[in-house]
């Protein structure tokens, strides 16, 4: 067996760490490929009877993103099981209450309902911010993708960055320019 | 400040004429594009406010352009609200956006830059182009406008004047008209 084929072979048996950065990520898009990780399809000996998944560290999971007006428009139900124990929450107020829970009912819901699901879903961890504890950092070898660019702001680029940028239009005749 | 050179037997000439001779571009010695910036100074008790002419900042780095077209439908670019650097340039040190005789674009690409202003506006992309005291930093907003967002550009709907898209399809079918005449004579 080659050295590439023995390491292959490690990675499909053993339990693997992956990590992903959820800055400016749509946690609705994101599912797919993270249950993908999680239930190991990703790996040759796949079948649902086997339990081959993976473990996914998420962080940063405060800082997703939502297209358009989906922070106000998208709303979560909620039942107690007593008569008016009916609640709609707006993602926005979920997400003010507790960063990691839309990242998590995104994941949770992608998934078809079987006994196997709350198995899976222990193997997902997400914390909201960067500062993931050190026992779990040492177990991560691979780095999923980010799926959508992350958007760079004016602040980020120079001042010499934004002025030597080739101009589009310039200012016409006897414009005056005004100050910030 | 700005004073309009005029010649003195022109004084006590009608508005007209008067319009006629003020100063116009065939007499520029430097560039043509002057603009002016507004300086205060106080010295003692006086306030000296003076317009200065100014060379452009944008000069040596501006993309030729006939100055008849649109400059921007002449590069055919897929702008998008997160291409903050292109969207800077049509917008004021407030953030607000330059008007159309300011900009020189066609009327669609104006009302289409307007909206990804908005949108990068929205998205909190470009917060150092605000007045002071304003909310367009994400981290000083509220409720669902802090957290991250956003967009998608097909949602932005711009048309074309029924009237203008009627004149350009009659200039169209007379040119077609003229160019199979043509075929037929020769």
């Amino acid at each position: 067996m080659s050295e590439l084929g023995r390491v292959k072979q490690w990675n499909t048996f053993a339990r693997c760490w992956h990590l992903f950065d959820a800055t400016w990520q749509n946690p609705l898009e994101c599912a797919p490929t993270i249950e993908k990780y999680l239930k190991g399809f990703h790996k040759p000996i796949y079948h649902p009877f086997v339990d081959c998944g993976d473990h996914v560290v998420v962080m940063n999971s405060k800082q997703i993103a939502f297209p358009g007006e989906e922070w106000r428009r998208r709303v979560y139900f909620h039942h107690t099981g007593y008569s008016r124990g009916a609640s709609w929450t707006p993602a926005w107020i979920l997400h003010d209450r507790d960063p990691t829970m839309i990242f998590k009912k995104a994941v949770y819901h992608h998934m078809k309902g079987n006994l196997f699901r709350r198995v899976v879903m222990e193997r997902l961890h997400i914390f909201s911010d960067s500062n993931v504890p050190e026992e779990i950092m040492e177990n991560i070898t691979n780095q999923i993708r980010p799926l959508r660019p992350r958007p760079k702001p004016l602040e980020s680029y120079s001042k010499k960055e934004i002025e030597e940028f080739p101009k589009i239009i310039d200012y016409p005749n006897d414009y005056v320019l005004s100050k910030n | 400040m700005f004073k309009i050179p005029l010649v003195n037997s022109l004084w006590m000439a009608s508005r007209m004429s008067l319009k006629l001779f003020t100063p116009s571009s065939c007499f520029h010695a430097t560039a043509s594009t002057q603009l002016k910036e507004i300086r205060t100074n106080k010295v003692g008790n006086t306030l000296i406010i003076e317009g200065i002419n100014v060379p452009s900042p944008r000069e040596n780095y501006l993309i030729p352009n006939d100055g008849k077209s649109c400059p921007l439908a002449r590069l055919n670019l897929n702008v998008k609200h997160t291409d903050v650097l292109i969207l800077s340039q049509f917008v004021r040190p407030d953030g607000c956006m330059l008007p159309q005789r300011i900009t020189g674009l066609s009327k669609i690409k104006q009302k289409k830059i307007t909206k990804l202003v908005s949108m990068a506006h929205k998205a909190g992309l470009m917060c150092s182009l605000a007045p002071e005291n304003s909310k367009k930093d994400p981290t000083r907003r509220k409720h669902w406008k802090k957290y991250n967002t956003y967009f998608d550009e097909s949602t932005i709907k711009v048309f074309d004047s029924r009237v203008a898209q009627m004149k350009t399809n009659m200039l169209q079918d007379y040119i077609e008209l003229k160019k199979q005449e043509k075929k037929l004579f020769v």
